[in-house]
């Protein structure tokens, strides 16, 4: 202890000096506007607030570089944790040994899945463990969770950490994961775990009255949100049982109810203070290494901090889902969108995270700002044994955007209507009704396009 | 040879959750000297949230957006919200935030009312000052009344409220409901060049029209759209996670996973088309993620009138779209060996 009091001390008398160095010169923040005295005269002058490019109040300090994110964030005594990845797609766990791990020098708690009270989370099904300890289910499943008193040890310490699998036949495409006789990702359930349907009218009716029918095949592929700032966290389980966590999450309120959960904890006992986040793009709207950080600082009895690595937000944090969409239309000879029927799967990925809600967006939205009277729009999610797809922005609407815009085109392009022609004939208006039989209001489509298409310097020609 | 096409692309988004209810309160506490503080769950990500939701507080209560700080994302200080998630923060969380400074406010007519010998419903908040409608020399500096109302009467001006979308869930057989409480729209047009011999696409100029009811800070409208094109720019021709058939990621790191860069971003014209939803804080909406919803479709549109060729299956990779030129040529008349 008093060897790693040393070893924290310098560091921390190194990055102070340097600290010292970087800001001497920084000017200071301006003082506030000063209030005004009377009414101003003219109404034009009046304050106003809404509707002004007013200055952020953050600008400064991010501008500055002086905002602290969890990086920037030091507790005394603080350790660092790194997480030991499965590095398989799939696979069962016959064996732990974190001895050699433990027996290093600096490192002062391992964790591994079965110490966690509930070891399981998820906003919509609890099927994700905080840390594995039965089965693998995609490579970048975290299996142990080491702290020590510095990075470079903690990463040693999972290099210890000796792991033993019976590897199990993965199913990676989402059209095999559908197959009945596939390797069910988490069984015995299907790996088709959740599916929506909305129809409005009649498309076979639709269909039949259609000059001509179109059909498009769409598919779209895994992406990462990438933020500047990596997942992190710093949790401080104290000597009185209360446990503080900062944390880069998006939704403090959810995390909260998640780390009660998983640690039996009651949420008095638990304050979750949400960091000003480095990006988030709906990567960090759920929790992921808290709860073991948070027994690790139970374990040692001093806060841990935890910061994934590059690698680690790709192949241990969600991902946008990819997609695969199936379109038919039916229109008349001068473009009108009689029927459209959209089929979508959704490659969910090992886990469910954020997919019911993906789905659920999608589907409604598959269909396009257009009015149509007879619409089926359909979507599976599907498990495979790969990283799980969850929020991501857009939720679903890039990639049926993508799809249906495509489709629009080359229906456009088939008929020999100009695309933008093609767009304001079915675009929404004010009182359209969406798929889900929705009257919508503040609709307006026509003048984004005509607006877009002004400042392009669009002109039509078919 | 190069080749210039332009492609047009349209979308619909809603603001807020699917179906679930997803609400957000908030506390309005008014200081000694008529400055505000904001007590909210959501979190700052970088988007300007906090920037957003002191300028509807400070609208509601007649100041300006530098006398009002706001505290979140503590769970022991900060009251319940959904969180920075769905374009839901100016709406919902925005919403619940004007509400509750209207109810401070309501404590600050009471206080006024009595000092200017008027009924409540007359006075209006308006630069840093409580004031008769119609009459603004008839009025007090928000602060003495703030000073008033905690001294003299022992009524420290505070309000707190809460907001949800009014949804209805959709019917499990048929889908029909009402998910949303409301929705945007957008259209983006691009200009693209494609490099026949390389397949290489860069684009030149995107012009983004986008519907957020009113802007309540058209500076972070304009960076939140210029962001979405990034995105929406690496989601159509560059980035991919690759994955060997073991299961394992191929790249996942910034040297082989490709993301647009500054140099990669076209020439954008942002306009925010003007609207109002009575539905939303002062007729505001949202704009955070439908900013990237219709580039990818507008740039592969744009390739398709470029050269001719329709890509399928995102990203449209300079080896996806050259493979695509190679094969189009080769339907049409091919060279013969002599």
């Amino acid at each position: 202890m008093a060897d790693d009091q040393g070893v924290i001390e310098r560091q921390r008398a190194a990055v102070e000096a340097a600290w010292r160095v970087e800001h001497a010169r920084l000017p200071s923040a301006p003082g506030r506007t000063a209030p005004a005295v009377s009414p101003p005269a003219v109404p034009a002058q009046q304050i106003r607030a809404v509707g002004q490019r007013a200055t952020r109040p953050d600008s400064r300090n991010h501008g500055l570089g002086q905002t602290k994110y969890i990086c920037d964030i030091a507790l005394p005594g603080m350790l660092h944790a790194r997480i030991k990845r499965a590095g398989i797609a799939s696979g069962r766990i016959k064996r732990i040994d974190t001895s050699a791990a433990e027996a290093m020098p600096g490192v002062k708690a391992v964790v591994v899945g079965r110490e966690l009270p509930v070891n399981s989370f998820g906003p919509t099904f609890q099927d994700q463990p905080v840390l594995v300890d039965e089965v693998v289910r995609h490579a970048g499943d975290g299996v142990a969770a080491v702290a020590a008193i510095s990075e470079d040890i903690a990463a040693a310490a999972v290099e210890r950490i000796v792991v033993d699998y019976e590897p199990l036949p993965a199913v990676l495409d989402p059209i095999e994961a559908m197959r009945e006789d596939a390797p069910k990702v988490h069984p015995p359930e299907s790996n088709i775990y959740h599916r929506l349907t909305i129809r409005r009218g009649d498309v076979a009716k639709g269909f039949a009255q259609s000059d001509h029918v179109f059909a498009g095949r769409f598919t779209s592929q895994m992406v990462e949100h990438v933020p500047m700032e990596p997942h992190a966290a710093i949790a401080d389980w104290d000597a009185a049982g209360r446990l503080t966590v900062w944390a880069t999450i998006g939704r403090i309120t959810l995390a909260r109810s998640d780390l009660a959960r998983t640690l039996q904890l009651p949420m008095n006992r638990i304050r979750l203070i949400g960091t000003i986040v480095g990006g988030n793009f709906g990567g960090k709207n759920e929790i992921s290494q808290e709860p073991a950080l948070a027994l690790l600082s139970k374990k040692a009895g001093r806060p841990v901090k935890g910061v994934f690595s590059r690698g680690e937000e790709f192949t241990a944090t969600t991902v946008r889902h990819p997609f695969i969409m199936e379109y038919r239309t039916g229109v008349t000879r001068d473009g009108r969108i009689l029927a459209r029927t959209a089929r979508l799967i959704l490659d969910g990925g090992a886990y469910c995270s954020w997919s019911e809600t993906t789905l659920g967006k999608s589907c409604i939205l598959a269909p396009g700002p257009y009015k149509i009277d007879n619409v089926s729009s359909e979507a599976v999610a599907v498990y495979t044994n790969k990283t799980m797809s969850g929020a991501m922005r857009g939720f679903g609407a890039p990639q049926v955007c993508f799809a249906y815009e495509s489709h629009m085109d080359d229906i456009a392009a088939a008929l020999g209507i100009d695309p933008l022609t093609i767009r304001l004939r079915n675009g929404f208006e004010e009182g359209s009704v969406s798929p889900t039989g929705q009257v919508l209001h503040s609709v307006v489509l026509k003048d984004t396009l005509r607006r877009a298409a002004e400042r392009f310097g669009w002109e039509a020609h078919s | 040879m190069k080749h210039r096409g332009r492609g047009i692309a349209c979308m619909w988004y809603p603001i807020g959750f699917t179906v679930s209810a997803n609400p957000s309160a908030a506390v309005v506490k008014m200081n000694e000297d008529g400055t505000a503080v904001v007590l909210t769950g959501t979190v700052e990500t970088g988007q300007g949230a906090l920037a957003v939701l002191g300028q509807i507080a400070a609208e509601a209560l007649g100041l300006a957006p530098d006398d009002v700080h706001l505290v979140s994302a503590d769970t022991d200080a900060t009251p319940m919200d959904t969180g920075a998630i769905a374009s839901r923060t100016t709406y919902v969380t925005g919403n619940a935030i004007r509400l509750a400074a209207e109810n401070a406010r309501a404590v600050l007519f009471e206080v006024a009312a009595q000092v200017l010998g008027v009924a409540a419903s007359q006075l209006e908040a308006r630069d840093r000052r409580i004031q008769v409608k119609g009459f603004p020399q008839c009025g007090i500096p928000i602060g003495d009344v703030c000073k008033r109302a905690q001294s003299a009467l022992g009524q420290p001006p505070i309000g707190s409220a809460s907001w949800n979308p009014p949804t209805v869930a959709l019917d499990p057989e048929n889908g029909q409901g009402k998910p949303f409480g409301t929705y945007v729209y957008a259209t983006q047009i691009a200009e693209v060049e494609v490099d026949d011999e390389t397949g290489e696409v860069e684009v030149l100029r995107i012009a983004a029209a986008h519907d957020c009811g009113t802007p309540i800070n058209p500076m972070l409208v304009e960076g939140q759209v210029e962001g979405g094109i990034s995105m929406g720019l690496g989601f159509a021709l560059q980035e991919e996670i690759l994955f060997d058939r073991d299961g394992r990621q191929i790249n996942p790191n910034l040297t082989n996973y490709i993301m647009p860069t500054a140099l990669d971003m076209p020439e954008i014209d942002v306009d925010i088309v003007p609207n109002y939803d009575p539905t939303g804080p002062f007729g505001a909406k949202g704009v955070g993620e439908p900013s990237l919803v219709p580039t990818a479709p507008a740039i592969l549109n744009a390739i398709h009138d470029a050269v001719g060729v329709r890509i399928t299956s995102l990203p449209a990779t300079s080896e996806k779209v050259l493979a695509a030129i190679k094969a189009k040529r080769g339907e049409g008349t091919k060279r013969l060996p002599a």
